[in-house]
């Protein structure tokens, strides 16, 4: 199976997202359901065979980690409309996910198979993977603050904001498995599990702003806007951590993250 | 302003003192020294704190001030203030000799700020330590903050006792001098002979493998056969031994082998405190929905 093969892939997944999405508009939740998991198995199926083929886990470009979020983001989207029935969402997950298979469509990125020592180990998948688990949860936790934030009119009820919140306690909780477990194989790798890295540095910043965050949502009085913007600047900040900080002057040449 | 309950403001004018206490101490003394940590200089102040954190604790009921540091209103903008410390960080290129903003990690303003978030945390875990309602909060509330607690300042306080070595070992000459990051030789407790540099590439050329084949002498008496892959270090009394690098010039046919030995004694602590940190972090996904406020 090669990069070629994607976009056959894609369509499928897509469709039958799509399919989902609009199931669970119109009340039919055994077919959103059914829909979403086989769009997911087929895009899944190429994610496997792309691990097989390159004789490695796809996981090393941008593009490879891109493949991951499009099949993250329905996943996310289906846990929480399982968990809250929100009709939305496999929406937005699915308008989401397109966004990113379309930009691996048109800018794939060279998948070569070769795997450099430093990320042969037992620990490269899931780091990556809770990762970008993580972001499809906080990108989904945007994307409703966005929607509170700008399209909704009137108040914010208490119940909007509950799902806000337990997306960005699922998110943060995955985030700080994927920072631990970088700290655990830095240790391996590299001798020593912190090193303020610029990646690890940014790590801490998002980290760190989601927790923010959090607690700003537990003081009794707080605005309940600025707690949404938060979430707005917290997901910048975490684009920063992801992919930005390859384009960054302070981090050029001094990062051992930039890989390909 | 300073009218009891203090709220956000005083929290952030707090941490704003903070910032000018960590400036003037910049200019007057210099950057931190965190060489001179080394033990036991850091088990001496990390008692000393664990002390400030019980006193603080204590004097909650006589001086406001301290109850203070253990709510929101204090935790938050410490932790903003620690954000904007640290994206300054990020976009600023960070050098070992660097001063002030190019060496953050030494800025005294960066330090305490994070000294006082480890304040705080202390304050929350000891005021949930004494009253403790349902296990089904307590626990994740105490694995991430006390774990996080730990973390930071083990980590923190044990740096300057790490110590991290190179060793250039040769075939059939047991090496036993390694060069400290300053450039001075120590001899060290154990001896390593390269039996074999090994290098594989992929089709392109593109490198598959380093790795050595190495045998070790400790002073106890020890003699161990291993191989040394990167990310698969050898562990030997206390000692983690590292696939560094080798003779660039010769590739395949280096018969040198750059080892990396690297000590942490205080590695079981922060393990310990990022085990928590994962522990709460399982804790907060699986027990997760957030409660509901009344």
């Amino acid at each position: 199976m090669t990069w070629e093969h994607f976009i056959y892939f894609a369509v499928g997944s897509v469709v039958l997202w799509a399919v989902g999405a609009w199931a669970a508009w119109k009340d039919r939740p055994s077919v959103a359901y059914t829909t979403t998991v086989l769009g997911l198995l087929v895009f899944f199926s190429f994610i496997l065979s792309m691990w097989i083929s390159l004789e490695r886990p796809p996981l090393r470009t941008m593009g490879e980690t891109r493949l991951w979020y499009s099949f993250f983001l329905p996943l996310a989207g289906l846990i929480v409309y399982s968990r809250w029935k929100y009709k939305w969402i496999l929406s937005f997950s699915t308008i989401l996910a397109l966004v990113f298979i379309c930009v691996n469509l048109f800018k794939p990125e060279i998948h070569s198979k070769t795997l450099m020592p430093a990320l042969q180990s037992p620990w490269f998948a899931p780091h990556v993977i809770v990762y970008m688990f993580a972001y499809a949860v906080l990108g989904a936790a945007t994307v409703m603050a966005l929607y509170l934030l700008i399209f909704k009119k009137g108040t914010v009820t208490s119940e909007e904001f509950d799902i806000t919140d337990n997306l960005v306690y699922v998110g943060l909780a995955f985030m700080t498995f994927g920072m631990l477990f970088g700290a655990l194989w830095a240790k391996e790798a590299w001798g020593h599990y912190w090193s303020w890295d610029p990646k690890e540095t940014w790590a801490a910043i998002t980290w760190l702003t989601y927790l923010i965050y959090i607690h700003y949502r537990l003081l009794p009085k707080h605005n309940a806007r600025l707690a949404l913007w938060g979430l707005l600047v917290a997901f910048i900040l975490l684009q920063m951590c992801w992919w930005g900080i390859n384009y960054l002057p302070s981090a050029q040449g001094s990062s051992v993250h930039t890989y390909s | 302003m300073w009218t009891k309950p203090w709220t956000m403001k005083e929290g952030f004018l707090i941490g704003g003192g903070m910032i000018v206490a960590g400036l003037a101490l910049e200019l007057s003394v210099g950057s931190v020294d965190w060489d001179a940590f080394a033990w036991p200089v850091n088990g001496i102040v990390l008692g000393g704190f664990l002390m400030l954190i019980a006193v603080i604790w204590l004097l909650r009921k006589k001086f406001y001030g301290c109850q203070f540091l253990g709510t929101y209103n204090a935790a938050i903008p410490t932790m903003v203030y620690a954000v904007v410390l640290t994206i300054i960080m990020g976009l600023t290129r960070q050098q070992e000799h660097g001063s002030w903003l190019n060496n953050m990690l030494s800025f005294w303003p960066f330090v305490l700020i994070y000294v006082m978030m480890a304040v705080i945390l202390g304050q929350v875990v000891i005021r949930r330590l004494t009253q403790l309602t349902s296990w089904k909060r307590d626990i994740p509330f105490l694995l991430n903050h006390l774990g996080l607690f730990l973390a930071m300042t083990t980590a923190t306080l044990g740096n300057a006792d790490m110590q991290r070595l190179k060793m250039i070992t040769s075939q059939g000459e047991p090496e036993w001098r390694a060069l400290t990051q300053e450039g001075a030789i120590k001899e060290m407790p154990l001896a390593i002979e390269l039996k074999q540099f090994i290098m594989e590439t992929y089709d392109d050329g593109s490198p598959k493998r380093f790795a050595s084949d190495i045998q070790i002498l400790t002073k106890s008496g020890k003699n161990i056969q291993t191989t040394v892959d990167v990310n698969k270090p050898a562990e030997v009394e206390g000692w983690k031994i590292y696939q560094y690098g080798y003779d660039t010039q010769m590739g395949v046919k280096s018969r040198i082998s750059i080892l990396e030995l690297v000590s942490d004694p205080w590695l079981p602590l922060v393990y310990t405190g990022i085990y928590m940190m994962l522990g709460g972090a399982l804790c907060m996904f699986v027990l997760g929905e957030r409660r509901k406020r009344v």
